[in-house]
């Protein structure tokens, strides 16, 4: 009976489902549109939000952190990775490549790095890990011998290449015992935790702990800043989201248009409805099944369009399609549909309650 | 016991200012099976006395019973399942869905029910419809539809038919055959009251009353 009622008017009912359609379209599209800018950010920062580096703070004249500043760091870390670099520059050669390289004195590389070829030694005791980077110059596998600053060394292990920015990335670099070192401190110390929110808590402990008399560290921590990133996609994601609810709740109002002009058309036979029976709630349901309708088809609509875009989307951008085919994504279709169907339905409500409360005497006499 | 009673009703609109008072003091029963025709020129008050019988108004003064029940203060929700209960309507202009078929407009008052089990379909053959059970309004003649009309108000098994001129809108020979399943009706119990300035109908009527400025004479 909806659908013969909708169907009357097919112009105006396909018009008002239209309106319900690009506003399911764009709530969301610009939904999945910023969730995919969130996502592919979330995967180019990676894991930075979770170390943290501290440095000697030269200002005050410390130049170097002590095995007593590295205690002191180490238990307030607690299960997170500690890694105390001591930091030079090297020529390294093999064959006829050579380059100029980052040295890092490093105790327990485990901590902090992962190997991509070779084995990570609990303590690094003798031989040289190699940046991926630097492997890649030199032409190097683990087990190959390379000359540093005239020192022939095997290479130990080779290092994952690092995604996105880290601190302290080790893709230039070379890592060597702390034994190649001739001075007993430390350039920095780098904290990797489990999550941005142990990093805090770690800095801020660092902060307490080794800071309690005088600042003799810099404490540089990126989860603040990853926090902001994060907290301007969340904000951003909002706005799109509310720009699409807008045009949703635009075509609520063109549905109650609709809903508002048929009823009226349907005075006499809602009145009809009335007089041989047919309950309040009753025609209000009715009415209220014609405006969902309205609903369902536009939001179907606008879901399917929505899908399309979206594949469009990924087959010419760059966009990975990891990212668009994120489960979350799903999350706002279905979340636009129902919201597209929910806005029909309370805006048909009032035409509804409207035309049922009609006295149906009135509504007969004409 | 009457089918439907008026005891006193006094029905007054007011309308800006000025009441008119549509029926005044009026006194009426009618048994089952019994057709009553209600005469009067327009403006007298037939269709008032034939909205409140039928719980589609209410009166200002008075009392009204159906099968016996004091129907006078009901409300809306109330109302509403007595006329699905006890009261069938059949009007001038015949009121059908144009979107309905001819046997979905006769189940009209039982489609939010479990449905009505064929009897739409049975009372449209009754009523030399069976041929024309999907045809819309649109598709049917005027004698048609009014045939139609009386189905749907029969569909819910009535004490009370109410017909507001119901052959206003036909010629004399279909306005006749529509007299006839009128009166037919009245065979099985149910009481008719029928609304006219067609003295016409005064032959079929078990009993005619005349009203004239809401009074009954
Ligand atoms: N809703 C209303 N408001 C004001 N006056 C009304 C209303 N309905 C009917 N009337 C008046 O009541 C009187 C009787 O009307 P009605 O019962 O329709 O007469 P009839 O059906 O005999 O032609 C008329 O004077 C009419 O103008
Ligand atoms: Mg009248």
């Amino acid at each position: 009976m909806a659908r013969r009622n909708l169907s009357r008017h097919r112009l105006r009912s396909a018009l008002a489902c239209l309106g319900i359609c690009i506003g399911v379209l764009a709530i969301a599209s610009l939904g999945i549109f910023g969730n995919v800018l969130a996502l592919s950010a979330d995967d180019a920062i990676g894991d930075i939000g979770n170390q943290i580096v501290i440095t000697p703070n030269a200002d005050e004249g410390v130049e170097e952190l002590t095995a007593r500043d590295v205690g002191a760091i180490e238990r307030v870390a607690g299960d997170a990775g500690v890694a105390p670099l001591k930091t030079d520059g090297a020529q390294l050669s093999r064959g006829s490549e050579s380059t100029f390289a980052t040295v890092y004195g490093i105790d327990r590389p485990g901590e902090v790095y992962v190997a991509a070829e070779g084995r990570l030694p609990d303590r690094h005791r003798q031989g040289a890990i190699l940046g991926a980077d630097v492997a890649e110059t030199l032409d190097a596998d683990a087990g190959s011998v390379v000359t540093v600053e005239g020192v022939d060394l095997r290479v130990v292990a080779v290092l994952e290449p690092t995604e996105g920015f880290t601190p302290a990335a080790p893709d230039g670099a070379v890592l060597l015992p702390e034994s190649a070192f001739s001075d007993a401190g430390y350039d920095q110390v780098i904290v990797e935790a489990d999550s941005g929110a142990e990093a805090t808590l770690i800095a801020e402990a660092v902060r307490e702990t080794v800071n309690a008399r005088e600042d003799r560290v810099d404490v540089f921590e990126l989860t603040a800043v990853v926090e902001d990133v994060e907290d301007f996609f969340g904000l951003l994601s909002g706005f799109l989201l509310g720009l699409g609810a807008i045009s949703l709740v635009v075509a609520g109002v063109s549905i109650l248009n609709v809903m508002l002009m048929s009823t009226i058309e349907r005075r006499t036979e809602i009145g009809v409805l009335r007089a041989v029976g047919v309950r309040k709630r009753e025609v209000m349901a009715t009415l209220l099944v014609e405006a969902g309708l309205l609903g369902v088809v536009g939001g179907l609509a606008g879901v399917v369009l929505t899908g399309l875009l979206v594949a469009g989307l990924t087959l010419f951008s760059p966009v990975e399609p990891g990212v668009v085919l994120d489960p979350t994504n799903a999350l706002y279709l279905v979340g636009a549909f129902a919201f597209g169907v929910l806005i029909s339905v309370v805006s048909g409500l009032y035409p509804a309650w409207k035309a049922a409360s009609v006295p149906p005497v009135e509504a007969l006499r004409e | 016991m009457a089918s439907a009673e008026l005891v006193g009703v006094t029905k007054r609109y007011d309308g800006g200012g000025e009441v008119v008072t549509a029926l005044s003091d009026v006194d009426f029963a009618i048994e089952p099976g019994e057709f009553v025709a209600v005469m009067g020129p327009s403006g007298s008050g037939k269709s008032t006395m034939l909205n409140v019988l039928g719980l589609l108004d209410d009166p200002t003064e008075g009392a009204r019973y159906l099968d016996g029940t004091d129907v006078t203060r009901l409300e809306d929700r109330g109302r509403t399942l007595a006329r699905k209960e006890f009261v069938g309507f059949v009007f001038q202009e015949f009121h059908l869905i144009p979107t309905l078929t001819a046997v979905e407009n006769v189940a009209l008052p039982t489609m939010f029910d479990s449905g009505d089990d064929g009897r739409a379909a049975a009372l449209l053959s009754r009523f030399g419809l069976g041929d024309r059970l999907t045809h819309r309004p649109s598709e049917l003649s005027g004698g048609q539809k009014q045939r139609v009309a009386i189905a749907r108000a029969l569909v819910n098994e009535p004490t009370l038919v109410l017909a507001d001129e119901p052959t206003g809108n036909l010629d004399t020979e279909t306005g006749e055959r529509i007299l006839d399943e009128l009166r037919a009706i009245c065979a099985e119990d149910v009481a008719v009251v029928a609304v006219t300035h067609d003295p016409d109908l005064e032959a079929y009527a078990d009993r005619v009353v005349r009203i004239e400025d809401g009074v009954l004479a």
